[in-house]
């Protein structure tokens, strides 16, 4: 463990269980190090994740507070826990791209338009990873996966002309940020923003899964064909995404932090002036 | 005392008011939407909360996610709500949270009837979520007043529990009018047997114990404590495994915490019981009312019956029917439910027969024809259904 990792997260958990070649320790190395460089400590953050294996495998790794929910569910819980919880603490969600996206998106879409205060990082291998590899709502159109053995047929979130961040930007997030986890301090920079968001913030966060994307859909194991793949779909700013193909430009999409009215800061003072008023009449 | 005339949602509200109820999340469905509209009224001008949610699920785990966070809370809904509450349910029983949860039965499968009461949830408020391994409490109003203090009782079990805690009313309960008196001082709650529990927090390092102690506080997230809470089977300090005899230990705790404490659990009513009568007839919630007047006739008429009212469904009280007799379980549905328990707790040689509507009460004239049926030993006959299998 390095110093950082002995600071916030439990010996017993480090390393995970990932697979040789995963890169979601890189997108969890990126939350703790933004955590760390915005000088938060332990007792300042609740951290909560969700199914699959962004959720399990980020599960109690933090020294403090921890809580996870069933699969789609974890936006729910943590909206409830925000009324309770002290404003100041920040909620932090580590969740997979099925569970934000697919099976929790209802419950993501409700927490974007309420603007409650919680940072969701989507960690996202490009489908359902810890089923053994079937197609996702991010999973490239025409790819092979274990539930796509002809290629992936359906429209998704993030292709021709369809962004997921698009539409939780329409539904009222607050702080949005696309990176994948090849990138260094740029993608920290925006956990750090999302984090200091008093509102909703969510970080797409892009990973190579070796085993199963890698191994079905890509054709090869090798953690540098996964590398090589991350290059390609990774458009540079002027680029365009080439008709028919998978491409993302990185780094900050939206930026309106505290332009909007929390909803646990809303609630509080909704409740205090009609407590006030009960009790002045 | 203040007497109040109002419905069973009102006399709910103003018990979870009392209870210190801080936060309600929940989803509108009849009939149990006025709980919802009286919480939004209610909760801020005593400094709690008010969330609508975007479909029960969603109510549920606002609840929990509330309740993690040290608030005391209460979602309410009605059958096909009630389902939907499946998972959440499955994750505050596991993760041991408190929580209320009020349903409302009305008239199914699915949407059915809206505004008429059935009694179709009895198995599914002991068996809420999938997985087994744990155990339930149940309570059943047949008033308003009751509705009021079960409520109230609800939210002592769960504390000292830390369960949720099923209120299993009817929409005549519900949606009834009734009066009730609400406690306007201590003396007054005392003499109502009225018991708060405020919240408390467990600081660990054991947040799962293998006991079947109660009155441990429960996982409370935002004080450090490093707890852990979540799907999976737990280790005792929260940590996630998929050890069998971790999950054995848990397992023993869902189960024998509530088993083992029945003695706080259990109630229930009885009339005409004493002198061994040749039918006993079992009913809870609203069709109870009717019992126990076609009971009382019953006698008049020279008929030896009695009545067992059910006001904690669930664990189920099988000592009650230990008596070898006849029975007869008079219930809100067409397929019989509740009789299914009473067979199983009586005695060997008991007769237990069955007699159920939905959507609208029997009549006591009804109900001294159906006793008078068996104890003549003839079959239960009713308009527009055949014959009573049971």
């Amino acid at each position: 463990m390095d110093n950082l990792a002995n600071k916030y997260l439990r010996a017993q958990k480090i390393p995970s269980t990932a697979c040789s070649g995963c890169g979601l320790g890189q997108v969890h190395k990126k939350v703790v190090m933004a955590i760390d460089e915005l000088n938060l400590g332990i007792e300042d953050v609740v951290w909560g994740t969700g199914i699959g294996c962004a959720g399990r495998q980020t599960f109690n790794t933090w020294k403090g507070d921890n809580f996870a929910g069933t699969h789609g569910r974890v936006y729910a819980l943590a909206a409830g826990l925000r009324v309770a919880l002290a404003p100041e603490k920040k909620i932090i969600l580590t969740v997979g791209d099925g569970d934000a996206f697919g099976i929790g998106l209802l419950h993501l879409l409700h927490c974007a338009r309420r603007n409650v205060d919680m940072t969701v990082i989507v960690a996202d291998n490009f489908g359902y990873q810890s089923t053994g590899g079937q197609f996702g709502y991010t999973t490239p159109i025409g790819y092979k996966t274990d539930s796509s053995p002809y290629g992936m047929n359906e429209a998704n979130w993030t292709q021709n002309g369809i962004d997921i961040l698009k539409i939780l930007k329409d539904a009222g997030a607050t702080f949005l940020a696309r990176h994948t986890s090849f990138e260094g301090q740029s993608a920290v920079e925006s956990i750090k923003k999302g984090i200091e968001n008093k509102g909703f913030s969510l970080i797409h966060a892009l990973y190579p899964c070796v085993t199963n994307f890698g191994g079905r859909a890509l054709g090869s194991r090798k953690p540098e064909d996964s590398y090589k793949w991350f290059k390609e779909i990774t458009l540079k700013k002027d680029e365009e995404v080439k008709e028919g193909k998978i491409g993302f430009h990185t780094g900050v999409y939206y930026d309106g932090s505290d332009t909007r009215v929390e909803f646990a800061t809303n609630i509080r003072e909704f409740t205090d002036r009609i407590e006030g008023g009960a009790k002045h009449d | 005392m203040k007497r109040i005339f109002d419905t069973g949602n009102a006399a709910i509200t103003e018990a979870a008011i009392i209870a210190g109820c801080e936060v309600y999340a929940g989803y509108p469905i009849t009939p149990s939407t006025e709980i919802a509209e009286n919480m939004s009224r209610r909760l801020p001008q005593v400094g709690g909360y008010y969330i609508q949610a975007e479909d029960e699920l969603a109510g549920l785990y606002m609840c929990l996610g509330a309740s993690l966070g040290g608030k005391k809370v209460m979602t309410s809904t009605s059958g096909p709500g009630y389902v939907l509450f499946s998972d959440p349910y499955g994750w505050g029983i596991s993760c041991e949270i408190p929580v209320v949860i009020i349903d409302a039965q009305r008239v199914g499968p699915v949407s059915g009837i809206t505004g008429a009461p059935g009694q179709g949830e009895f198995y599914l408020s002991r068996y809420p979520t999938h997985g087994g391994n744990f155990e339930t409490i149940v309570l059943a109003p047949a008033s308003v007043q009751e509705a009021f203090q079960l409520t109230i009782e609800a939210f002592y079990l769960a504390e000292r529990f830390r369960t949720p805690v099923t209120i299993l009313a009817d929409q005549l309960v519900t949606d009834g009018w009734e009066s009730f008196c609400i406690p306007e001082t201590q003396e007054e709650r005392n003499e109502m047997g009225i018991k708060v529990m405020d919240r408390k927090v467990n600081y660990g390092p054991v947040f799962y114990p293998a006991t079947d102690e109660i009155d441990i506080p429960p996982v409370v997230l935002g004080h450090n404590t490093g707890a852990a809470c979540s799907d999976w089977t737990p280790t005792e300090d929260g940590y996630d495994t998929e050890d069998s005899a971790a999950h054995m230990k848990h397992s023993y705790r869902l189960v024998y915490k509530i088993r083992n404490h029945r003695d706080i659990i259990d109630r229930h009513e009885e009339h005409f019981i004493g002198d061994d009568p040749d039918l006993i007839l079992v009913a809870y919630g609203s069709p109870a009312r009717v019992v126990i007047s076609a009971v009382k006739k019953a006698r008049e008429l020279g008929l030896k019956v009695g009545c067992i009212r059910l006001i904690s469904i669930w664990p189920f009280q099988d000592k009650l029917f230990s008596r070898k007799t006849k029975y007869l379980s008079v219930e809100l549905n067409f397929e019989g439910q509740l009789v299914r328990e009473v067979q199983r707790a009586t005695s060997n040689g008991s007769e237990v027969h069955f007699f159920g509507k939905c959507g609208e009460l029997p009549s006591v004239n009804e109900l001294i024809g159906v006793i008078k049926n068996i104890l003549n030993d003839e079959p239960i006959v009713t308009q527009q259904w055949k014959s009573e299998a049971w």
